[in-house]
């Protein structure tokens, strides 16, 4: 049986809904992602597994427990917030340690786990200093520890390096995830980054406007999005608009150009169908077996491992990511070039 | 590299920053009028202050207006404002606190707050005459709540021992401008205590009592104590308010000083002078603790 479990979950706000009819199984030590842009009901789901929010319907079991109406304080389910939420009044030892004096543990039990804490978050130099006097990234390993301190069943993390700078987030992230496989915690996590999530997730929930899209894998979102808003959502997606589709032979024309697909891939087709592809499944070159298309380069961007293209094709424009190697030259602005695409990285919508 | 080693290169504190260059003259034009009005009404006044505590009648030097401060009747004066500046801070402190409570972190409607607020940005500048005059006409011995209170409830509060005129009485009519500007210094400090305080300790297991004792009140008691602190030398200079209503049967230090320099039969301005000083340096007190007290809560809620 699942560890923790929602089920038809939902939440309004004045009528609004925030969250319809959301349901999850997480397994004991699993890494969940809520994955979503603002305003998809992600946080409100991770409050209401808090405590924080009531759901409007809907039950949440914790460990076979039903916490549904039970108050934050009673659930022992630790969160780290986006914004730290560190006591200002406190030491950096003492904000870890206050979940252990709130429930009355003795003193030398409080000062094991919190040394046990720092050195986990590798700030033991720190622990007298309060939290104005530490930089974001080590604020927000402070809270960590202070969440785990009290071992909490369920771990709960709100954008928790969404106020951090960029080399600090993938550092902090890093951390977040050896520390939850050191203790094997159940782990859940609310991100609009998707390298975050695919990075440090087991699994994925992508969310928009209140509904779960799709669960899955990293690989399986990524790789097999089963609606259009995770495709787009997740990645980068060229959506190109086709003629003279023929489902039987698994062809279309793109801006003219033939175009082969595998149709078990496609997904519910639209009155428009569009073709879809990702940029990094595009080659330089006329391949063997592949889909190839002859254009115009109208950009070239070149942002460090990746190169990528602009490229019109009688009219259309989309996007193509070339990995950057030192050996070749990537195309120049304006040069006519031949790209291509495996018939499997493309499928219908 | 361990991990450990990353932090410790990424994480450093911001360097500090090189010292700014000093700014044109021009830049401090807009700020000349506040300096003049300080050096003409704050040092030059205090500097005379404390030239004419040294004085005698005739101009010479003397340490006898400060000898004189210990005679019964002023440390009496000061003893009296000092009960009455407290009374009135504290009762004016934990009546506004509760007050901005309610309309800050108390679920109370939005206009309840508009009003309040409005309400405490008059009535915390309404004082002297005016105000006295309110209240002899509201809780006077003919006056309307006390009428209302005698012929409609039976009850003559004059006759229960109570009299605007007095101590208490006074301290009431203090309390009118007191609490109100109690509620305009701790609103924004009550706004500070962040949502999520409350939410990490309830998810450590805090009950909202543990919140309050362990993570909101300490955050808020030098803000508390300072807003405080800023009343009691509120009551502490109030002449007007006093005088009106009591007509100098209540004995506080800024009547005594202004009959020291004005009166008749009292007159002896070395005197006066000796007891503004002494007001000088008990407000300077307060300023001084109300600045420490602020420092350290605004290190704290540092972003």
């Amino acid at each position: 049986m699942a560890f923790l479990t929602l089920t038809d979950i939902s939440k309004y706000f004045g009528g609004v809904a925030a969250v319809e009819r959301f349901n999850l199984d997480v397994e004991k030590g699993e890494f969940v992602s809520f994955l979503g842009p603002s305003g998809c009901g992600k946080t409100t789901t991770l409050r209401m597994i808090a405590g924080f929010e009531l759901p409007s319907s809907g039950t949440i079991l914790l460990d076979s427990e039903d916490v549904t109406y039970k108050a934050p304080n009673q659930r022992n389910v630790g969160m780290v917030f986006q914004s730290y939420a560190l006591f200002p009044n406190l030491t950096v030892g003492q904000n870890i340690g206050f979940g252990l004096q709130v429930r009355k543990e003795n003193e030398a039990v409080i000062k094991a786990r919190v040394d046990e804490m720092l050195g986990l978050i590798h700030l033991e130099q720190h622990q007298n200093k309060y939290p104005y006097q530490l930089s974001g990234g080590q604020q927000q390993r402070v809270a960590l520890a202070r969440a785990l301190a009290i071992q909490p069943r369920v771990l709960l993390l709100d954008e928790p390096l969404s106020a951090l700078d960029a080399k600090i987030r993938v550092e902090l992230r890093l951390e977040i995830r050896r520390i939850q496989q050191a203790l094997g915690i159940t782990t859940v996590y609310v991100t609009h980054d998707q390298e975050e999530a695919l990075s440090l997730s087991d699994r994925v929930v992508v969310m928009s406007q209140g509904r779960m899209e799709q669960v899955g894998t990293p690989f399986e979102i990524y790789n097999y999005p089963r609606t259009q808003f995770v495709a787009q959502f997740v990645g980068q997606l060229n959506l190109l608009p086709i003629t003279g589709l023929d489902l039987a032979a698994e062809t279309c024309l793109l801006a003219g150009q033939t175009v082969q697909f595998e149709h078990h891939q496609s997904r519910q087709l639209s009155e428009a169908p569009r073709l879809a592809i990702r940029p990094e499944e595009f080659r330089l070159g006329a391949l063997e077996g592949c889909n190839v298309l002859s254009g115009r380069v109208e950009t070239v961007m070149f942002l460090g491992a990746v190169v990528r293209l602009r490229v019109e094709v009688g009219g259309l424009l989309f996007s193509a990511d070339l990995f950057n190697e030192r050996n070749i030259t990537p195309p120049r602005v304006g040069e006519q070039i031949e790209i291509s695409f495996p018939v499997h990285a493309c499928w219908l919508t | 590299m361990s991990s450990k080693q990353n932090f410790a290169v990424n994480e450093k504190r911001d360097a500090p920053q090189a010292r700014p260059a000093p700014l044109p003259w021009r830049h401090w034009l807009g700020v000349g009028p506040f300096f003049l009005f300080a050096f003409l009404f704050i040092f030059l006044p205090s500097l005379s202050l404390f030239i004419g505590a040294f004085q005698d009648a005739s101009g010479a030097f003397t340490l006898k207006n400060f000898a004189d401060l210990s005679r019964p009747e002023i440390v009496d004066a000061y003893w009296v404002t000092i009960r009455i500046s407290l009374v009135t801070a504290v009762g004016g402190g934990l009546l506004g606190f509760a007050m901005a409570y309610g309309v800050t972190l108390g679920g109370l409607p939005a206009w309840v707050r508009t009003a309040l607020s409005t309400f405490s940005g008059v009535a915390s500048n309404f004082a002297g005459v005016p105000l006295a005059f309110a209240f002899i006409a509201t809780l006077g011995r003919t006056g309307m709540v006390t009428l209302i209170l005698k012929l409609v409830f039976g009850l003559n509060l004059y006759d229960k021992g109570f009299s605007l005129y007095s101590f208490w009485g006074l301290s009431l009519t203090y309390l009118y401008f007191q609490f109100p500007l109690m509620v305009l210094i701790i609103t924004p400090a009550l706004d500070g205590l962040r949502r999520e305080w409350r939410e990490a300790a309830e998810n450590l297991g805090a009950t909202s009592w543990t919140y309050w004792r362990r993570v909101a009140l300490p955050i808020l008691t030098p803000s508390i104590l300072g807003a405080m602190i800023l009343l009691f030398g509120n009551a502490f200079g109030a002449y007007a308010t006093a005088l009106s209503l009591t007509g100098g049967f209540i004995n506080l230090v800024t009547i005594v000083i202004g009959s020291q320099i004005k009166g008749d039969i009292l007159h002896n301005v070395g005197l006066g002078y000796a007891m503004a000083f002494g007001m000088v340096i008990i407000m300077a007190t307060m300023m001084t603790l109300y600045y420490l007290l602020r420092r350290r809560s605004e290190r704290w809620l540092r972003p």
